[in-house]
């Protein structure tokens, strides 16, 4: 793609040559309509209203799980990723509304076309905020709804990377979160709180919630956070924000 | 009325800083240019200061009210100050008088201020009513206190901060409390006892918008470079200062 940022296609290399093993790994236990490490049912969150008739489109979707649980609830969803085998995993899970194999910071669809975007781990994590938010604002009609999910600053700078878990030391500062090399080229992007919202007033987004979840006593995960560590501090951060 | 138990120990607490630090070092504070923080962040830099010209301000938790000074210098038509502590009082009235600024000073809980509804523009507070009221009172008298579109605008330590600052001494590299029951934090040191409140920033949010405010901004703040450690509150040291936001300033507006 002529013009994307540089981490675009190292990211897509490493998810279509991941995919299979992050499939195998995590496919189990991802239930489908719920939120991120712990799998909090959006029923219980209840971040994306009623979604019936609602367009709606995931930002970097993966296999789609979430999404075709919306489709089952009466949602009329696009799913949107870079990587083909990750979109090939959501066409063999019966996904049967349209896969859009894109970059979301560049995504071939027309303004104003949707009623919900939403990403949970996905295109605001392994895409870069500040190239990806200008999109999902595009893409909103008014009124629009974005939710998303990322990981926390907290769960960032307390990553003891060797050991591939969170711990109680701060071990990285809070400045420079914005890029992380994922190796090979590949990056994933973190933002601190107040440059969260102050790109998302930036794109014309109200901030209307910021929802920390904390996972329940017998929380189970397949992404190595500890969950007595997330009892105590915020692993993610769900933005609820609206477009005028 | 009578008033919540936290009341009389952070009286107690300001009596004391009034005698050790913050009188001896109002005429200092009262004469300087608008900044932020504890390292005194230029306002020229951070471009935070809501508009103020002509505007009614009222300062919840004033202290010694520098900060109300400055805004009455950047034009506000009126600056209320209110606080429980009246050593902090006393000297706020003598900077007043030797700077003739004519700010209006009133012994006062933020939580329950003795003044009419819509009466305010702005509704400010550095470390005062941001950290040593309840929130879910505070923020309600605040909407209350405000006219519509009126402006809210406080300064507090960061909730990274609090994790990491242990019973004695200065913040550490690691998380020492559950973020989860964070909204009271009781403390004792020496001597010295205090009850500070601190929802997490999720949970401010929400506080926030069940009163009717949108956020417009927060600004986490970092030590300059070249910042000393504080001469007398025992906060994060500088070099901490520098690598996490030990303050953050939030912005936001009542609905119309």
């Amino acid at each position: 793609m002529a013009g994307a940022p540089e981490h675009v296609e190292p990211n897509r290399a490493a998810w279509n040559a991941g995919a299979d093993e992050y499939q195998r790994k995590h496919g189990r236990f991802l239930r489908g309509d719920a939120w991120g490490t712990w799998q909090i049912p959006e029923t219980e969150l209840g971040l994306l209203g009623a979604v019936a008739g609602k367009d709606v489109l995931e930002l970097g979707c993966g296999a789609a799980r979430f999404s075709i649980a919306l489709a089952a609830r009466g949602a009329r969803c696009v799913g949107l990723d870079y990587s083909e085998r990750q979109l090939e995993h959501a066409r063999s899970l019966g996904a049967d509304f349209p896969l859009v194999l894109a970059a979301a910071e560049s995504v071939p669809l027309p303004d104003a076309s949707f009623d919900i975007v939403f990403s949970d781990h996905g295109a605001l994590s392994w895409g870069d905020p500040p190239c990806v938010l200008p999109e999902a604002a595009r893409l909103l009609r008014s009124r629009g709804l974005l939710v998303f999910n990322v990981t926390s600053p907290f769960a960032r700078m307390c990553l003891d990377e060797k050991a591939g878990r969170q711990v109680e030391q701060l071990l990285r500062p809070y400045f420079g979160l914005r890029r992380i090399d994922e190796g090979d080229g590949a990056a994933t992007f973190n933002l601190g709180y107040g440059e969260w919202i102050r790109l998302l007033h930036a794109n014309g987004l109200e901030v209307e919630d910021l929802v920390e979840p904390q996972p329940p006593e017998d929380g189970t995960t397949t992404y190595g956070i500890p969950v007595d560590w997330a009892r105590r501090w915020p692993a993610e951060c769900i933005w609820v924000c609206r477009k005028p | 009325m009578s008033e919540p138990d936290y009341v009389a120990l952070n009286r107690a607490t300001w009596t004391k800083a009034n005698a050790e630090y913050t009188d001896a070092a109002a005429r200092q504070a009262w004469a300087r240019e608008v900044g932020w923080g504890q390292w005194h962040i230029p306002e020229g830099e951070l471009h935070m200061l809501p508009d103020v010209a002509g505007k009614d301000v009222i300062e919840l938790g004033c202290g010694t009210a520098y900060f109300g000074a400055w805004l009455k210098r950047a034009g506000a038509r009126r600056v209320v100050g209110v606080d429980v502590t009246p050593a902090q009082l006393d000297t706020a009235r003598r900077m007043d008088e030797e700077f003739g600024l004519g700010l209006e000073l009133i012994e006062a809980n933020a939580e329950s201020v003795p003044l009419p509804d819509d009466s305010f523009d702005v509704v400010f507070s550095e470390y005062g009513a941001s950290i040593w009221c309840d929130p879910k009172l505070w923020i309600p008298e605040a909407a209350r206190l405000l006219r519509p579109g009126g402006i809210l605008q406080f300064l507090r330590g960061s909730t990274l901060r609090n994790l990491c600052v242990p019973d004695e001494g200065p913040a550490t590299e690691r998380l020492l409390i559950p973020q989860r029951g964070m909204y009271r934090i009781d403390w004792q040191e020496g001597d010295d006892a205090g009850s500070e409140f601190h929802p997490p920033t999720g949970e401010m949010f929400a506080i926030l918008r069940e009163n009717g405010f949108e956020l417009l901004d927060f600004r986490e703040l970092y030590a300059p470079d070249d910042a000393p450690d504080h001469e007398y509150y025992s906060v994060p040291s500088a070099d901490w200062a520098r690598k996490w936001p030990a303050e953050e300033i939030w912005l936001a507006r009542l609905s119309t």
